[in-house]
């Protein structure tokens, strides 16, 4: 399969580059060695690829062009938002090209009555936030990165964040998008108003980890900020506790805008990192956080804190005020980065499992730490039971990276095993492709590969991303491609 | 006419009890005047399985419903051969309390769905017309249907996050999960919610689901004028109330539902429902600001609770079926918040030119409005086309959701579904490349 990108010659590229120039301006078309090597991975830089060349488009129209001439001359081509992704979804194709939608990064359309905001791809998440937080309003949907990542990314991934309990994910605030399709077609489906006729395009889109084409314009929802917010942190000295709490405290009807949890590892670090007033003793924090109207919180807030003490919290604190409340999420959100104080190197996981295996679960993944000797920090969003396990691992350390792997994978094979998912919010992207058998077997797999053939019977956009091995398209009626076992081996190709 | 052998090896394969070939019986399943030759009530997903796969060895035509409750939607079928009915699948799967999750098979109602949820204090959050009627999990899921408290809670795409399907050339396959988040390949089950049978068979489904809140109010007040009641819409939208519905009935809707539910409502007036449901002191807290904001803008109305409450939503959710005469259209629209007085507006004008008797009501925070016709087809037919030509202009939807065929044959139901049609075709054709799911009513 490998053959079919063959390298191009350099009076090909040349005749290629001068095309993109054409299209979009010198000033938007990279080929310089040395710029170049900025965009070979995404926030995953184990992998790398270089690109022949990045383009960096204004406008709709200009991604269409450039995709249409790849269409024409076969080349792949690979979207790319802020490179925040953590599962390799922007690593670029060899012998391919990527679009980098980070100029096109205007808001379009704020509509405050109506609770809108149409944006174009390479808007930042944030800014979204600032331009309707005067009026009252937020758009829900936070990833940790969310001060860099961009709208594109985050359909492309359907991005979750540390409030997606009770407010949902990406799909659920986005309501159409305008896109270029792998052939450079221009469509757009859904918009302002809802319940448009016709299959909802829009829902699989997002997070289609942009193998279905470019979305260049993004509708979406905002939402009014709530009357009351309370956070407070129970101490546990055991995780499983902690975890034990999660789900004592959706049985009791209450739906937490959102509940996250901590192990010693990663309190110690945040603690020395920022400063969130962690008890740096404790084994476990759990951080919650209700909204709604002031009656509904007043009211839901004794039966969380009698559900913590049920499972035995060692100590509840409640912040006093708006700033207490930040500090107390900005340690959860810098736990990732705070992980360089106590090791070199770390690798994350994005499993998911049900709310009532968090215990387990925890205390399988402790085993096969000690089975494994490496030391695994835990941080996730607890209430939808979205796992972030950091392996904490040493690159110079011969074979510490592969062991690494191996564990990770093993903790992704525990997730399903509970009846779970083995990403949440990061995407298969590179990383994970391996993985997706565990959940899916070939006739799931054959139907997604409908849905890509349908829109990319080329196989040109994202190439050799999400998919366990790679399918090939086939005329409609006919048997999706499989490939050969002698060539799955290896011993043999194709023509 | 299908060849004997084909029909005896489909009754084969569900038994001759569940197995309709008589005439009298087939005519329940007429739509748009087209009757299948065979119905089939399969009992378990594996026979489905069997079904398709003979069908696309035949090429038979096929239809799938649920209970048919929502079979006059869609334009009128190409052909139809066979009718396949999930109602036997009628297993609740697993309701996995603590995570709030439960898996179904599609054939079960919606109705013992809640029942069966509600044991453990829960419930799915979706409240489309016919639950009372029958309507299954898995004919909903297909028609996108949904009720007046999407506004608190969504849309079927909110909650599906798992399903399996019987696809066209009979292969089962799964899409989505068991958890509540989720990014493992393509977001299959959003493909299914509004494909109505045409991308393949729903046979089972999963859902996030919610606490049932602990309790309810409706306050119904009537205003003097449009304009104000949608002014104290919009003050109500962008307050920190959080709503769980929000529902403006226009006059004619008014009169008929306080006529009937012996409700104190002033004729000939908008008036706006408005549900909040929670924690009884959050209910009572928030239903004072609701009034009050009501009150200044000139709304008189009262509080309703428990039994009165639960049957006038039921009557607003089911108003089409229940006070519109049988030969009546229904359509519903969907336009943005801002733009439903200039939309109430052109309804009330051209129901008034053309002498057509209309009743509409709109889901006030979603800009959805479900709409009644009564009246002369052709005058019917005229409305239709210029109100869809004016909500067009406004960048908004107007979609027949039931009607006669004679009007069906005049207007496309569906209306223009955009530049994305180019790729709704392909996805169909890669699905069911015989276009044997349902052909001609949808995509």
């Amino acid at each position: 399969m490998t053959t079919q990108h063959k390298t191009k010659s350099s009076s090909w590229k040349n005749k290629f580059r001068e095309k993109l120039i054409d299209i979009i301006g010198s000033e938007g078309v990279i080929f310089s060695e040395d710029e170049l090597l900025a965009y070979d991975c995404d926030a995953l830089t184990s992998y790398r690829i270089k690109p022949i060349f990045v383009v960096l488009p204004n406008t709709a129209e200009q991604v269409s062009q450039v995709i249409k001439e790849c269409y024409h001359e076969n080349i792949p081509f690979v979207p790319r938002g802020a490179g925040t992704g953590l599962s390799g979804g922007a690593l670029p194709t060899e012998e391919g090209i990527v679009i980098s939608l980070s100029r096109m990064n205007k808001i379009i359309d704020i509509d405050i009555p109506n609770q809108r905001v149409v944006v174009e791809p390479g808007v930042v998440n944030i800014w979204v936030t600032n331009a309707v937080s005067s009026a009252g309003y937020y758009y829900a949907p936070d990833p940790s990165s969310q001060i860099v990542c961009t709208i594109g990314g985050n359909v492309a991934e359907n991005s979750g964040g540390v409030h997606c309990l009770k407010y949902g994910v990406t799909t659920n605030h986005v309501l159409g998008v305008e896109m270029v399709l792998p052939d450079g077609e221009l469509i757009e489906v859904g918009g302002k108003a809802l319940d448009s006729p016709g299959y909802d395009i829009t829902g699989l889109v997002v997070g289609s980890e942009g193998l279905l084409g470019i979305v260049t314009k993004v509708t979406l929802k905002i939402i009014k900020k709530p009357e009351a917010v309370k956070t407070l942190f129970a101490s546990f000295d055991h995780v499983e506790d902690a975890g034990a709490s999660v789900s004592g405290i959706t049985a009791r009807g209450v739906i937490p805008a959102g509940m996250e949890i901590m192990d010693s590892f990663c309190i110690k670090s945040v603690e020395e990192t920022v400063g969130a007033g962690y008890p740096i003793d404790a084994g476990a924090i759990l951080l919650v956080e209700l909204d709604g109207p002031t009656a509904e919180v007043e009211a839901q807030m004794p039966i969380v804190e009698e559900v913590l003490k049920e499972n035995k919290a060692t100590g509840i604190k409640i912040a006093k005020d708006a700033k207490e409340r930040d500090l107390f999420w900005k340690g959860r959100k810098s736990a990732f980065p705070a992980m360089g104080r106590i090791s070199s190197d770390y690798y994350v996981q994005d499993g998911v499992i049900p709310r009532s295996k968090l215990a387990e679960v925890l205390g399988e993944i402790a085993e096969l730490s000690k089975k494994y000797g490496l030391r695994v920090a835990n941080v996730f969003h607890a209430g939808d039971g979205n796992l972030h396990p950091l392996v904490l691992y040493d690159s110079s350390k011969e074979g510490d990276l592969d062991k690494t792997l191996e564990l990770a994978g093993e903790i992704l094979k525990v997730c399903v095993d509970k009846g779970g998912s083995i990403t949440g919010e990061h995407g298969v992207g590179h990383d994970k492709k391996r993985f997706l058998s565990l959940m899916f077997d070939e006739s799931d797999l054959d139907a997604m590969n409908l849905i890509r053939c349908a829109f990319d019977n080329k196989g040109l956009c994202n190439p050799g991303k999400l998919f366990p091995t790679p399918r090939t398209c086939v005329e409609p009626g006919m048997k999706p491609y499989h490939e050969h076992p002698v060539q799955k081996s290896g011993m043999g190709e194709m023509y | 006419m299908l060849k004997k052998s084909i029909i005896k090896n489909l009754q084969n394969i569900v038994g001759e009890k569940d197995t309709y070939l008589k005439k009298e019986s087939l005519n329940s399943f007429n739509i748009d005047g087209v009757i299948p030759e065979i119905a089939l009530f399969p009992n378990n997903v594996e026979q489905v399985s069997e079904i398709m796969k003979l069908a696309s060895k035949e090429s038979l035509s096929t239809i799938p419903m649920g209970s048919g409750t929502k079979l006059a939607l869609g334009n009128k079928p190409e052909k139809a051969d066979i009718v396949i009915s999930t109602k036997n699948l009628n297993r609740i799967v697993e309701h996995a309390a603590s995570d709030l999750v439960a898996t179904t098979e599609s054939g079960v109602s919606l109705k013992n769905f809640q029942a069966e949820l509600n044991k453990e204090n829960q419930f799915l959050a979706l409240d489309p017309p016919h639950a009372e009627r029958g309507a299954t999990i898995g004919g909903v899921i297909a028609t996108n249907d949904s009720g007046p408290e999407r506004l608190r809670y969504g849309t079927v795409r909110e909650f599906l996050i798992g399903l399996k399907i019987v696809q066209a050339d009979g292969s089962i396959f799964k899409g989505g999960s068991k958890v509540v988040k989720n990014v493992a390949g393509y977001d299959m089950p959003k493909l299914y919610v509004g494909s109505l049978g045409t991308l393949g068979i729903i046979v089972e489904s999963t859902f996030r689901l919610y606490p049932v809140p602990e309790y309810s109010e409706t306050f119904l007040v009537s205003f003097p004028s449009l304009e104000k009641c949608h002014d104290v819409v919009m003050s109500l939208l962008s307050s920190d109330l959080v709503l769980t519905s929000l529902e403006i009935l226009n006059p004619e809707l008014s009169n008929s539902l306080a006529r009937s539910n012996n409700l104190d409502l002033e004729d000939n007036k908008y008036s706006l429902l408005v549900g909040v449901r929670s924690v009884k002191k959050a209910v009572k807290e928030q239903m004072s600001k609701v009034k009050t904001i009501c009150n200044q803008s000139g709304g008189k109305g009262d509080i309703i609770v428990g039994a009165q409450e639960e049957e006038l939503w039921e009557d607003v959710r089911n108003f089409p079926w229940k006070i519109v005469n049988p030969e009546k259209i229904i359509l519903k629209a969907g336009v943005l918040v801002t733009d439903i007085p200039k939309v109430l507006g052109n309804i009330d004008e051209l129901s008034e030119k053309s002498g057509v008797k209309t009743y509409v009501s709109t889901r006030a925070g979603s800009g959805v409005s479900i709409i009644a016709m009564e009246g002369e087809d052709s005058s019917i037919v005229n409305m239709v086309k210029s109100l869809r030509a004016f909500i067009s202009e406004q960048r908004g939807h107007l979609v027949i959701q039931e009607a006669p065929s004679a009007i069906k044959s005049e207007i496309d139901v569906w209306g223009d579904i955009g530049s994305g049609r180019v790729i709704m075709k392909k996805i169909k054709s890669n699905f069911d490349p015989d276009n044997l799911l349902n052909p001609g009513r949808y995509i």
